[in-house]
């Protein structure tokens, strides 16, 4: 049986290291659903560690959780008290009984690592800072990689581009922009980080460019899978043009891969007025 | 946001045998200083680690995980942002549901 603190301790070491994983709470239930508020299971990709007072009830919520780490979910739920997930506040209303669990995917910070920093690195890292993620600058330039350049929280390393890449920490929830001065070093540094597992790898540049990238290392043998996995050319189609809405572009997509979405406008282009001025 | 600082002190907090009260953001209407997942951490004493969103209903919170602390029970808080306060509107306009619950080692 684990104990509050195995489950503090495992927290712990989710939120400082990694890997993933779901933290599921109950929290309440109505009237005459006997719950211990408090309860916590930690739901992990391959086992759980806790109980929430086991049942179908506990197999549906660690079900819920284990889909929920790739999403990086937080968020509040219903169940039934025989595991059924409740959605929608209508639907939440009308059950007989429910269980509300609070699920949340408890991991490292994400970093963006920023290769390059001339003017689309410094507007991606300063987007990657406002939307919460430990940013991290690469040149080997020191009029392109110092403190003053940055005005947010960075780290900037000025060094050659091999050797810092190749010493920098990349996991899952590395989030890695190749924007650098050519592509030439966008290239090494491709190199150096295609088969390291980061969640996202983006390279900057023309379709052209980008093959001839693409085309060499794969010629040198790396990983065919790795490279298919690499975002180039980087960013959404939104007619980008300017360093700022480039940055814009890129980090879309992060979120887009983060979140998973549609990337399509929310709206149905006009439909909404027309179905008003009806 | 990351949360590691809530739970390094939690984990410190039971290194030592001393119990804690956890507060976290379960749910959001409206418009609210922080967001689902958003925790604060009380300790025995009155002082804590991280933030649930300011001035916006803090105190009570604090207060309720005191009584936690105390009484032992998890319970839920329903914070109101949309009531004025001295004739004054808050600056945040929502209600959040926080979830406090009282964990030791």
């Amino acid at each position: 049986m684990a104990s509050a603190a195995d489950i503090a301790r495992a927290l712990l070491i989710a939120a400082r290291d990694g890997p993933a994983v779901a933290s599921c709470t109950v929290m309440g239930a109505t009237d005459g659903v006997e719950v211990a508020p408090g309860a916590k299971m930690l739901v992990y990709e391959d086992r759980n560690l806790g109980a929430i007072g086991g049942g179908p009830l506990e197999g549906a919520v660690a079900e819920f959780g284990r889909r929920a780490i790739p999403k990086h979910l937080v968020q509040t739920c219903a169940f039934t008290p025989d595991g059924e997930l409740v959605e929608g506040r209508r639907a939440i209303e009308a059950a007989d009984a429910i269980v509300e669990i609070l699920v949340e995917v408890v991991e490292p910070a994400s970093t963006l690592l920023v290769v390059g920093g001339g003017h689309v690195g410094l507007a991606v890292g300063q987007l990657g800072a406002m939307l919460g993620m430990e940013v991290a600058i690469i040149d080997d330039r020191e009029d392109y990689a110092n403190d003053e350049r940055f005005p947010y929280e960075a780290n900037v390393i000025c060094g050659d581009f091999g050797e810092e890449l190749e010493r920098f920490p990349i996991n899952a929830n590395t989030y890695i922009v190749l924007v650098s001065r050519g592509h030439k070093v966008d290239e090494l540094a491709l190199r150096t980080v295609a088969e390291r597992g980061a969640g996202y790898v983006g390279m900057i540049g023309s379709k052209r460019r980008t093959r001839t990238v693409l085309q060499h290392l794969a010629e040198e043998g790396i990983e065919p899978d790795a490279l298919d996995k690499v975002f180039t050319p980087i960013g959404l189609d939104i007619g980008a043009e300017t360093p700022e809405e480039i940055a814009v572009s890129v980090l879309g997509e992060i979120i887009l891969v983060r979140r998973g979405g549609g990337a399509q406008p929310m709206s149905e282009h006009g439909r909404m007025l027309a179905s008003i001025r009806r | 946001m990351p949360q590691d600082e809530v739970y390094e002190a939690m984990s410190s907090a039971f290194e030592q045998g001393a119990p804690v009260a956890l507060a976290t953001v379960a749910q959001t209407l409206g418009s609210t200083p922080r967001k689902t997942g958003a925790k604060m951490l009380v300790r025995e004493d009155g002082s804590f680690v991280g933030t649930i969103g300011g001035g916006c209903g803090e105190a009570e919170v604090w207060q309720e995980a005191m009584d936690a602390l105390d009484d032992g029970d998890a319970r839920m808080v329903t914070v109101d942002l949309t009531e004025p306060v001295d004739g004054e509107d808050k600056i945040c306009g929502g209600v959040m549901r926080i979830f406090v619950e009282r964990l030791e080692a």
